[in-house]
């Protein structure tokens, strides 16, 4: 097996892989050898099609379809040249002080976390796009909010150049979408860190990590040659997704000591509505996602986003099938959607185990209250829905498959609670959190606040899973953030760890 | 296909048919598109789920037996509807995630063909801000 030595490596590319690779970057000019193993494959830009499933297998685990263990949800995450910052829709926000003091962990300041926010904000040109990009879809989502009395308010995102295709999913065509792979990655090569692509860590011994390189027949094939590694590092890194790297730890051996480990895994579990209008809207072209309404945040514990998806996502998360079913697919130039977001608990139980073959397997339970939400959260969307004009709404739990404008009145009666049932809906998520949670007390957690893993002081993490509790907005602004602490931990201890 | 057995290939075809109605309509291209993009699928899965998959497809076809004597590809269409619409919401998790496997794969092998985006007027266009105000 080829050996190959590192000072420091880095496994994963996305928000905070390619955080961390950037901010170490400096270091190769002092001699360090900085590797990123990053296990999806760096796509051409040419490869950029828009043709969803084709997408979806080239930049996903599992295609988009990863299932939780009882399969009640869908979960999403990037595998590629820059993780998920290359398929989410680019709304970046700074995590709300409440979140921060509710996570409560010694060391970890929100001033902290939002003065870095600024910084990757500014570098990632984020900005609030002109009411002229904004699409029907969007605008009919502020008119109803607002016609309801509630608040809409603008993501701002993380664009340069965009051109409004709506394929933002499944990787900007326009190369405007500013994530890792455009911005920190470049910049961290350019420096001289080394970046191997499709190229899966399998495991994490003392001071070592176990590769397997292997190229899937698209994008740019791996720099190193297909085949399994034994790669030594003085230092690493693991920002794999909340998933991957709660995975990863585990099947190193982990988890006896680190009880926490793959644990308290929240998913800011999601479904999406549609309405239906009279007349064509613009929803598939221009920026699908530029409000959302936090009317509901504090109160009922759900959020509203305006969302347009593809035909296939569309199609499988509304419920049903048959003539009703392609009636309102049909109808897609006149459809408005909306997703929905539950805050969910943090709980011990809810967690990334892994199988025999050391595979992920995520065992999380939908709480009642989370339910709660999402009943809630789905009549408030119905009521922006005819608020804006709609003529008829398609909900996960509805007792119909449509319901008519002429019957808003009864949502209650007509969206149940007791429909909301996990497997009876599409339930998603794309917001993987926790499983390596920051926190002072190794019994109940697995890093500290700089993201260095209790008792093994050469073993960092820098990604969403160190969120103690889910975030309550979008993580990758927070994903950085940490991520930089994290880089600055190591590069103060560089010649200590090195040593060691 | 190569993950299933032609037997097993063209009753999916019928159940793909209750699913979608419009894939009745496919010509044998659009079909060909169907079963590749499912097989991909298929093939992408480990061999047990599979497996799972071929036998949740016999399972659907002979469990109308029990009710009406006949198997699925020969009750009335109303019937057949009425079989899909509980397993959509069985009381049995196995049968009732199975249905759910099978109607992702269905919409899958319809909806991800470019080539049906213009039945359902989904046009997207690189360019798309230049029409936002068309």
């Amino acid at each position: 097996m080829p050996d190959a030595s590192f000072d420091i490596v880095v496994v994963g590319s996305g928000a905070g892989g390619g955080t961390v690779a950037k901010e170490l970057a400096p270091l190769c000019a002092e001699g360090a050898r900085v590797g990123v193993f990053e296990w999806g494959a760096k796509l051409r830009d040419d490869e950029l099609t828009g043709r969803e499933v084709e997408m979806a297998h080239r930049l996903f685990f599992d295609s988009g379809g990863m299932l939780t263990k009882d399969r009640a949800m869908t979960l999403a995450a990037g595998r590629t040249y820059g993780g998920s910052t290359v398929v989410y829709t680019g709304t970046s926000l700074t995590i709300p002080l409440r979140v921060v003091e509710r996570w409560q962990v010694p060391g970890l300041e929100w001033e902290d976390i939002e003065r870095r926010s600024a910084k990757y904000a500014v570098e990632n040109n984020v900005h609030l796009l002109g009411p002229e990009l904004h699409n029907d879809n969007n605008r009919l989502f502020v008119d109803g909010c607002r016609a309801l009395g509630w608040r809409a308010e603008q993501f701002p995102i993380n664009v340069d150049g965009c051109r409004g295709a709506g394929l933002c999913n499944l990787g900007c065509p326009n190369l405007a979408k500013q994530g890792t792979h455009r911005v920190q990655l470049p910049a961290a090569e350019q420096a001289g860190v080394e970046v191997i692509t499709n190229a899966k860590v399998e495991r994490i011994g003392d001071r070592e990590c176990r590769v397997t390189v292997r190229n899937p027949g698209f994008g740019e094939p791996s720099p190193w040659a297909p085949g399994e590694y034994r790669v030594r590092s003085k230092v690493v890194v693991v920002a794999g997704n909340a998933v991957q790297s709660s995975a990863l730890l585990l099947r190193s051996g982990l988890g006896a000591r680190l009880p926490a480990l793959g644990r308290y895994l929240t998913l800011h579990p999601a479904l999406i509505l549609a309405g239906e209008h009279e007349r064509s809207l613009s929803n598939f072209v221009g920026h699908p996602k530029s409000f959302y309404c936090d009317e509901f945040l504090e109160s009922d514990r759900f959020l509203l986003e305006t969302c347009m998806y593809f035909p296939f996502t569309t199609a499988k998360n509304l419920i049903g099938f048959g003539d009703e079913h392609s009636e309102l697919m049909r109808a897609f130039p006149r459809m408005q959607q909306i997703l929905v977001l539950a805050i969910d608990p943090a709980r011990e139980d809810n967690r990334v185990t892994v199988d025999k073959r050391g595979n992920p397997v995520v065992d999380y339970r939908l709480t009642g209250g989370v339910l709660d939400a999402l009943h809630r959260s789905m009549i408030a969307a119905a009521e922006v829905f005819f608020a804006a004009g709609a003529c008829r709404v398609h909900a996960p739990a509805g007792e119909r498959f449509f319901i008519p404008a002429d019957e808003q009145e009864h949502l209650d009666k007509l969206i149940p609670r007791r429909n909301v049932r996990p497997g009876q809906i599409s339930i998603t998520s794309a917001h993987l959190m926790g499983g390596c949670r920051m926190g002072a007390d190794p019994a109940t957690s697995v890093t500290d606040a700089w993201g260095q893993v209790h008792g093994v002081p050469w073993l960092f993490v820098a990604d969403s899973s160190l969120f103690p509790r889910c975030s309550e907005v979008n993580p990758y602004l927070t994903v950085m953030a940490l991520a930089e602490r994290v880089a600055e931990r190591v590069s103060d201890r560089f010649k200590e760890l090195s040593s060691s | 296909m190569d993950s299933l057995s032609q037997e097993r290939a063209s009753f999916l075809a019928t159940l793909a048919e209750r699913v979608v109605p419009e894939v009745e309509g496919l010509d044998l291209a659009g079909k060909t598109r169907f079963f590749r993009i499912v097989d991909d699928a298929l093939k992408a899965r480990s061999p047990s789920l599979r497996r799972q998959f071929g036998t949740l497809l016999g399972v659907i076809r002979w469990l109308p037996l029990l009710r009406w004597g006949v198997p699925f590809e020969r009750l009335t269409r109303g019937r057949q509807e009425k079989v899909l619409r509980w397993l959509l919401g069985c009381p049995f998790g196995t049968l009732r995630q199975g249905f759910w496997g099978l109607r992702t794969m269905v919409f899958m092998g319809y909806y991800g063909q470019a080539e049906v985006w213009e039945s359902i007027g989904y046009a997207p266009r690189f360019d798309g801000n230049e029409a936002l105000h068309a």
